[in-house]
């Protein structure tokens, strides 16, 4: 999926961040340079723990902006998105480096990343929710934003139709 | 006495049925309006025009058509002038809703709780085109297609948002309602 994408050459501080992590992980990830300061890191779901500690210790991306997740009905997968930012690094500021991770429809899994970033805590509950993705070690995966009476299955699947009107379709 | 008259009430003619004459004076044609109202039927006439001038809308506002609303509270357009005075205190003394826009599903049920709550006579004014059909959210998953499966509607105020003028009139028309309504 990554050869798909048109590459740029990266920014010299990108440059820097993306032979840290090949150096580092190797065959582990595949890092894709989408703009100059826009790094993707595509992981499996046992090196994303890992990769996320390791963005955050030794690259300083202290934060985790946004959580977000995509369904990829053909592959019967699931895409799980996390957007990392830095504020005490100064030459990070415009650098977005985000973790991919995919996993199966059927065994939507994923490690929490809360313990490494704890500003992911709502947006974690959010795709629990609307994607039904398990995050394992979030203290309080609870319902966040749907009704409290929600019994269909999570609306952000593809799978998801509107009852009523469009119901046959 | 005053619950003889409550039973008679719906017999007789409803206040306003009356029309006047072409050529009249306006304020003739008024006085003559109010002075028979009154005499026909003084209990009703008495308790719709209490009513009329004291509509306290709940502090709800479920989305933006709110801005809308706070300027038709604020100076510039001033809908206390016509009785509309926004109560930011309990909403037991409330007797008019004006649903602000969006209802989510999630919010459904907290607004027929508020509805509920409130004493009778209450009025309901859908204000904007989510209220009214769903609007541009017509086929999402969680916001409703209009809130008149919910809660009675008595104005629909069109628009998106509703000038603060269409509010306002859409005030003038449910007092129009109030007037000529029998009271329960």
């Amino acid at each position: 999926m990554s050869g798909a994408q048109a590459k740029q050459e990266p920014s010299p501080r990108a440059h820097e961040l993306v032979n840290s992590l090949n150096s580092t992980f190797g065959q582990m990830v595949s890092v894709t340079v989408l703009r100059p300061n826009r790094i993707r890191v595509q992981t499996d779901r046992a090196n994303l723990r890992a990769l996320a500690t390791f963005a955050r210790d030794m690259l300083h991306f202290d934060h985790c902006t946004n959580v977000s997740g995509t369904d990829f009905p053909k592959d019967k997968q699931i895409q799980i998105d996390y957007h990392l930012g830095s504020i005490d690094g100064e030459d990070l500021r415009s650098v977005i480096l985000g973790l991919t991770c995919r996993v199966p429809s059927d065994d939507a899994k994923l490690p929490s990343l809360i313990e490494i970033f704890p500003s992911v805590d709502l947006h974690e509950r959010e795709t629990y929710e609307m994607l039904g993705v398990t995050f394992e070690g979030h203290p309080e995966l609870a319902r966040l934003l749907l009704p409290e009476d929600w019994s269909d299955i999570p609306p952000m699947l593809k799978a998801y139709r509107l009852p009523g009107r469009l119901e046959g379709e | 006495m005053v619950a003889q008259e409550l039973e008679e009430a719906p017999k007789k003619p409803g206040p306003g049925s009356k029309s006047d004459g072409p050529g009249l004076n306006i304020l003739v044609g008024k006085a003559r309006q109010v002075i028979q109202e009154a005499i026909v039927d003084p209990v009703t006439y008495l308790a719709n025009w209490g009513r009329l001038y004291s509509l306290w809308p709940v502090h709800l506002e479920t989305a933006c058509c709110s801005i809308e609303w706070g300027a038709v509270s604020g100076p510039r357009f001033d809908a206390e002038r016509y009785g509309i005075l926004e109560a930011f205190g309990s909403l037991r003394q409330c007797d008019l809703i004006v649903v602000h826009g969006t209802v989510t599903r999630k919010m459904a049920p907290r607004l027929r709780w508020i509805y509920d709550q409130m004493p009778e006579p209450k009025w309901v004014i859908a204000m904007g085109a989510c209220s009214i059909t769903g609007g541009v959210y017509f086929d999402s998953y969680n916001v409703l297609p209009g809130v008149d499966q919910l809660v009675p509607v008595d104005v629909y105020v069109p628009g998106c948002p509703p000038r603060p003028e269409e509010l306002i009139d859409a005030f003038v028309l449910l007092q129009d309602k109030i007037r000529k309504s029998n009271i329960r």
